[in-house]
């Protein structure tokens, strides 16, 4: 299993793609957060570095469309064929991809939401502005963000390997957290159940960086957003072992 | 099942929604011998092969390598290696990458990747990327790839598309050594010439069913074809041509009979060797009309 693991950070890290998502997903979130801390304009009582450290939320983006990527890539350019044939079991080829690509979502939220608390925070204090945030709380918010990210790429290992198609699984995914959970929110009687369990929802529950009043606390949203990406990756293997590999 | 054959394909169906891809074929491949597997486009060579490699599920029958279903093998890579539709890879990843990729999951050291670089002589590509590949090196990064485990069965689909003449002649001596070190090697084709100076055997399907499957040269002796020749130095020639691998047969008054090789072939033995004759005449059916015959006369059409 380490060995597919392995392969699977190899070929990661071998192609353009991984750096390209990372240093994208970096400089929006630091160039976003940056700014609003060098220029915005706060009043006592609010809490500029917490929710500055929302924008960290976009990684978790970033870290799907990776995991996204895992599977359908293969698929797009054939390699899926060489890689069955050094891992016949699908269901241990995605295992590895699970486990390779979370780690991956795993380094690219820490990085992100790690790196932006402490610039922020450290424009905040140059400008003698009160960040209004305790230690614990930030440490919570880099944690369960940096969560997110994962569960987040996980899931999207699953989805990839459910749908195959990249660029289908790309837009589908995120037609669903911008488009689809956004109209739904505002029907009256399901807004308060889609904000609490829905994707988008439950990331930033998990992320705790924001306290609106359907929201879950840290730890149940962490284990129903777990268990989503589970589905999907059961779903995913289910569907791939039942697949001729034509191409 | 002490020694089961390296590869066995038994009443192998396969169905995709209405069309019959396959239908019950069967035929089985030894070690040390190469089994050349020759049906026109469409045949139902490609979805063979992906069956026998575990990424096809056969709708009825078996493809066995070693006597067990590709997903059985404990060590796959050490057992079979594939090439598939010229070589699959990233094209953004180097042609050094993708083999260490493979190794890692495999669990083979990485060096071998170099070495395989250096057998197929892709060593100065090696950290471009794939993408930019002529066909040609894919298809020898594509038998890098299946040769990284030392596997003891080789399953090469169309491996000499997009080779050129010298590329083709390469990789059928490649194909001798590695058959000769005692290696099962089914190579398929919708050339016969590509095949016909290489394999062993030979089984031929259309519409995925078998045609024919005997010893290549069984093949030509029962059909009489080949050609004649006679003159003062037939026997210096017959040499020449068995030294390249033909089959070579004593005719009547000294002259010789050639089954497997077309006039023109022996024409250029003849040129190159200045050799005297006074006679070089067809003798029954070619190869290639054979082949045709069994096939259907190329229906398929060019592709």
């Amino acid at each position: 299993m380490m060995q597919i693991v392995r392969s699977e950070a190899f070929k990661l890290r071998t192609t353009r793609t991984f750096l390209g998502i990372t240093l994208s997903a970096l400089a929006l979130v630091l160039l976003i957060s940056i700014a609003g801390a060098a220029a915005g304009t706060y009043h006592a009582g609010e809490r500029p570095l917490r929710d500055l450290l929302g924008i960290g939320s976009l990684a978790q983006l970033f870290a799907l469309v990776l995991g996204i990527l895992a599977v359908s890539t293969e698929f797009r350019h054939g390699t899926i064929t060489p890689s069955l044939l050094a891992v016949p079991s699908r269901a241990r080829l995605v295992a590895g991809k699970v486990v390779a690509y979370g780690i991956a979502g795993l380094v690219l939220g820490l990085i992100a939401f790690a790196l932006s608390a402490a610039i922020v925070s450290a424009i905040l204090s140059a400008r003698a502005i009160d960040n209004g945030a305790a230690v614990s709380e930030v440490a919570k918010i880099v944690v369960g963000g940096t969560l997110a990210a994962t569960l987040y790429a996980i899931l999207g290992v699953g989805l990839g390997a459910l749908l195959r198609n990249q660029v289908g699984a790309i837009v589908g995914a995120l037609g669903w957290i911008f488009v689809v959970e956004s109209l739904i929110g505002i029907i009256p009687g399901l807004d308060e159940p889609v904000q609490k369990f829905g994707l988008s929802g439950l990331a930033s529950s998990l992320t705790a960086s924001d306290s609106g009043r359907n929201r879950l606390d840290q730890v149940p949203a962490g284990l129903l957003l777990a268990a989503y990406a589970a589905i999907f990756v059961v779903a995913g293997i289910a569907v791939l072992r039942r697949r001729d590999v034509t191409a | 099942m002490a020694h089961p054959q390296a590869i066995e394909v038994a009443g192998l169906t396969k169905r995709f929604g209405a069309t019959l891809a396959v239908d019950g074929l069967s035929f089985s491949a030894g070690a040390g011998r190469i089994v050349g597997f020759l049906g026109p486009n469409g045949a139902g060579k490609t979805t063979t092969l992906r069956a026998l490699l575990g990424l096809i599920a056969p709708t009825a029958g078996r493809a066995t390598i070693e006597g067990q279903a590709y997903g059985a093998l404990e060590q796959p890579a050490a057992t079979v290696g594939a090439l598939l539709d010229g070589g699959l890879f990233h094209p953004g990843r180097s042609g050094r990458n993708h083999l260490r990729a493979i190794a890692l999951a495999a669990a083979i050291p990485p060096a071998r990747a170099d070495e395989l670089l250096d057998l197929v002589e892709l060593r100065g590509a090696a950290d471009r990327r794939a993408g930019g590949y002529s066909l040609g090196m894919r298809q020898r990064l594509g038998l890098a790839a299946a040769l990284l485990g030392d596997p003891r069965v080789l399953v090469l689909d169309e491996p000499a598309n997009g080779l050129d003449p010298q590329g083709i002649r390469w990789l059928r001596d490649f194909l001798r050594s590695l058959a000769a070190e005692g290696r099962a090697v089914l190579v398929s084709s919708h050339v016969l010439a590509e095949v016909a100076q290489t394999a062993d055997d030979v089984v031929v399907i259309n519409h995925g069913r078998s045609i024919v499957q005997a010893p290549l040269q069984e093949l030509m002796a029962r059909r009489g074809g080949g050609a004649r020749v006679a003159g003062p130095d037939a026997s210096r020639l017959a040499e020449l041509l068995r030294a390249d691998g033909a089959d070579v047969r004593p005719g009547e008054h000294g002259s010789i009979v050639v089954t497997d090789r077309s006039g023109e072939q022996i024409g250029r033995v003849i040129a190159a060797n200045g050799i005297v004759i006074s006679e070089l005449a067809p003798s029954g059916q070619s190869l290639e009309e054979v082949y045709f015959e069994l096939t259907g006369g190329g229906e398929g059409g060019p592709s």
